[in-house]
Parts: C-alpha cells; structure tokens; sequence
C-alpha cells in the first residue's frame, strides 16, 4: 500500500514536470528517461517527490535507479 | 514631406581574402513582437498608442512588506499556455517546442518566447528553411532574474535541499539565450547585452554591427520584461528614480514626460522583439521591410552615477546620425528617452537643442513612456517598435499628460493623436552609469 501511495505521489511530480505525459498510462517498471524526461526533468520529478513527501536524501541515493519502481523502493526505505 | 537625405559615403568592403564583406549599409526591420500592459501584440499595441491609452494602475498583491511606491505599468492576467495558442497561425511544431522549453520557465523568459514567436512569425521567417548558422541571437537585459529568484527565498531559508535543478540554469539571464535559440533553431552567435534603462537599444545596435560585420544575416533583438522584486522596487524610489504614485490623484498621472509635473519614472513591463537582417537578405527573400536602421551608436559618460549628461546625449545623437550618413535637419521624428525624471527630462532637452539647432522647432518629439511606464531593459525595443508603427500608421502618438511643457521651443506631441508622415526618427535610451545610445532610421516605403 505504502509503495502505491508513493508511486501515485511520484506521478503527480511526474504531470508537473511533464505536462505531456498522461500519467494514468505511466507503469511502475517505465524509466523517466523514456517518457521524455532529459537529465534535469529527472531530478526535479526525485526533487518534487522528496518534497511532497517530506523526504530528504541525497541525490546520489537515487544514482543506480534504472526505472521508476527502484526510485519508489528507496523512497519506501528513506 | 520632402526630407533631405544625405548619404555619406562610407563603404569598408573587404575583398579578395575570403573574409565576409564587411559593410555600412543599413540594416532592415523585419519582424516586431510585443507583449505589454497596454497591448498583447503588436496590433493591440497599435492600437493603444493611437488611443492614448495609459497602462499605468495600482500594482498588483505582491508578496513582502509595503513598499513606498505602489503603481507600475504591469503585464496583466498572465497565462503562458492561454497566450501561447492564441498564435494560431504559428505552426503547431514550434508552438509543441515553445511550450517543451518555457512551461515551467520563469515569467520574464515566457514573456519573451511569446513576442519572439510573433515577430518570427511577423519576419517570415518561419515559413521558410533557414541556415541556422546566419542566425544570431541577443537578449537585452540584465539582472533579469531578480523576483523569480526572491519567489524562492522563503522556501530557501527553510529546505535548501527541495531548491528545483532547474534554478542554476534559469537564473543566469543566458538562459533566455538557450531557450530563445532552441525554440528558433538558432546556431550563429547569442550572447547577453546590459545596459541598465538603454540595455534595448544596446542590443539593437550590436545587432546592426552583427550583420554589418556580415556575421550574421538575421539576428533576433529580445528586450527582457523587468520583473523587478520588491527590493528593487524599493532601491529605485530610494535612489530618489522612481516616482511614488500618491503625488497624483491617478496612476495613470504619475508618467509625465517634459511636463513642469514630472516626479520620477514608472514601472513599466513589456517584453519587446525584432528580428533584424541585412538589407541583402531581406531583398533576396523578397521579405516585407518595416523600416531600416541607417545609423546606430552608443557612448559613455565615464561616470558611475545615475546622472545624465547633455554632451554625452548628444555625442550620441550626433553619432548615430553620422554612421547613418544622414543630417539632423533630415530627421522628422524624436521618440525620445523622456522617462519623466526632472533633472533626466531638461538634460534630454538641453542635448537635443545642442544636436538639431533651429530644427527643434520643425522635430516631433513624444515619450512613449508616458502610456507604458518606463519599460527599463525593454524600453529602446519597445520604443523602436512605437515609432516603426508610428511611420506605418501616419500618426503621432500623444504625450499623455504633458500639460505645461519644460520648454516652449521643442515640438513635442499635444495630448491627443496627431497625422503625421515620418520618413526619419531617432530614439533614443538613456541608462544609469553614464551610458546613452541613440538609434537613426527611416521608412521602409
């Protein structure tokens, strides 16, 4: 549940950072990266995400993440 | 009106060694944009000049301590997207990477993406296959960046960590430079001009010297909104600049250019652009020529101060007329820097006596700060674009409430629109730290 809740928080940074991007079809296993966010639109949806949250890790925590279920997973853990 | 033109011959072609040629022809307006508080493009714009019509009101809530000046000429209802496609003769692939680049960009860049789009599409250039690499770019203004920046502080005090990656980018005023060039394909050279209140005009003349240099074929001016935070709201009434607002029983009273009146200048917000392109081009693509720039020039003080200084205004004046190969007795109209400052007005006064001698009584003179407010880093754009209307449109905007003028041998323009043929202007822009420029051209028909 907890992980859910996380993953629809990370969507609605996703819909700031990407207006484009109809957030309903965006799966847990998708990257960033192939819904058209470039390097700094990736950080700014970990950034958002941390700040609705309430969250504060480095950035570096979020270095090896290869898709958006991983960065959720460390957000679970934070 | 029959008006003498004398053209001084001054060609410097450099031939034979490969290098582009290198030229004193003037340099053709191509295509104008503007967003501001009396017009949302430039027909809008036009509009409002004819009508007189003052952009000047209380200003809007802002966030922080009461300040002692609460009136400015601001942009109003502002909604990027809403703007954005109401350009519907823009084709949708711009208008998609326009909307990629500026939708989460600060104010003074979505200002300017919007009037860069009109006057690319004003240019025609849109519509056709452009080098690139022929493409300059300037944005002019600087410190352009300083209420996004103040928006930011609260959250700043309390979570450094959450400060959005996107703020190293946006608050360097390069960044309209990026933006602008992305959105445009532009690959030539792109660079940033500061000039405090003259920073437009300064980026119009290093556009001429662009294109006369033959580096580039078309450059694109951006004259940067001043989205100006408190602080400097504050600073500039406390430099005893800008006038308060509760001297006049309206707003709209407070800017009052030449008039005994006059308390210092009002905010004004426009972001203004112009593409410009060597006269060659234009001919070759058989482009709609507004106007062309004959002469362009810029000068200092060599001062540190905000005062003003008839011999350096009029050095430049004289300059301009100079490079454009034309007489002062030639020019038919002044849009002159007039931004309602007392000391700043009789200094304008006393350099455009020494530059036009007897033919003040002969010169048209307005201010079209008096209807905007004093736009700061757009003004010289914004006043280019007023006067290339003005040519266009036969008229003679109003100089809003001069009422008893600070001299009786200029002509300046009475309270209402006048008809008017202007074959030659000047403008003129003035900035802080001894800087003056002055800009000399002529009707394109």
């Amino acid at each position: 549940m907890e992980k859910e809740n996380i993953f629809s928080v990370v969507k609605e940074a996703i819909a700031d950072v990407l207006p484009d991007v109809d957030t309903e079809a965006v799966s847990i296993e998708q990257n960033l990266k192939s819904l058209g966010a470039n390097s700094i639109d990736r950080t700014e949806i970990v950034m958002s995400s941390m700040e609705k949250l309430g969250i504060k890790l480095p950035l570096v925590s979020f270095g090896g993440v290869e898709n958006i279920e991983e960065m959720v997973d460390i957000l679970v853990d934070a | 009106m029959d008006v003498q033109v004398y053209r001084v011959p001054m060609q410097r072609l450099i031939q034979g060694n490969g290098m582009p040629q290198e030229s004193d022809h003037g340099v053709a307006i191509v295509g104008m944009g503007i967003v501001c508080s009396i017009g949302d493009n430039i027909v809008e714009f036009k509009e409002s000049l004819k009508k007189g019509v003052s952009g000047i009101t209380r200003l809007a809530d802002r966030k922080g301590p009461k300040l002692s000046v609460d009136i400015g000429a601001e942009i109003k209802a502002f909604s990027f997207l809403d703007r954005l496609y109401r350009y519907s003769d823009i084709p949708e692939t711009l208008l998609q990477k326009a909307r990629h680049c500026a939708q989460r960009s600060p104010f003074a860049i979505q200002a300017s993406v919007l009037s860069a789009l009109e006057a690319w599409q004003d240019s025609g250039m849109v519509a056709r296959e452009n080098d690139p690499e022929r493409l300059g770019v300037i944005v002019a203004g600087e410190s352009t960046t300083q209420n996004y920046r103040y928006g930011l502080h609260a959250g700043f005090e309390t979570d450094p960590e959450y400060l959005s990656p996107r703020y190293a980018l946006q608050f360097l005023d390069t960044h309209q430079v990026g933006v602008l060039s992305e959105i445009l394909t532009i690959k030539g050279e792109g660079f940033v001009v500061g000039g405090a209140s003259a920073s437009g005009n300064v980026g119009i003349i290093k556009a001429v010297q662009l294109i006369q240099a033959g580096i580039v074929d078309t450059c694109l001016v951006a004259g940067v909104v001043a989205d100006l935070s408190p602080i400097e709201l504050q600073g500039f009434v406390n430099v005893g600049a800008m006038v308060r607002g509760n001297e006049f029983q309206t707003p709209e009273q407070a800017s009052r250019p030449f008039d005994e009146q006059h308390a210092g200048f009002v905010f004004g917000q426009a972001s203004a652009c112009v593409i410009l392109q060597s006269c060659d081009v234009a001919t070759e693509r058989n482009a709609t020529v507004r106007s062309t720039i004959l002469g362009a020039a810029m000068n200092l003080d060599a001062v540190s101060t905000t005062a003003p200084s008839a011999s350096g205004e009029a050095r430049a004046m004289n300059e301009a007329l100079r490079r454009g190969g034309v007489c002062a007795s030639g020019v038919d109209y002044l849009n002159a820097h007039g931004s309602s400052s007392p000391l700043g007005d009789a200094t304008e006064v006393e350099a455009i006596k020494q530059v036009f001698g007897d033919h003040v009584s002969k010169l048209r003179v307005n201010s079209t700060k008096g209807l905007t407010g004093h736009c700061l880093y757009s003004a010289g754009v914004v006043e280019l674009i007023a006067s290339v209307l003005q040519m266009e449109g036969e008229f003679i905007h109003p100089n809003k409430n001069l009422e008893n003028p600070i001299d009786h041998k200029l002509r300046f323009s009475g309270a209402r629109f006048e008809k008017a043929r202007i074959a030659l202007a000047m403008s003129n822009s003035f900035g802080f730290g001894g800087i003056n420029s002055s800009i000399v051209f002529q009707n394109a028909c």
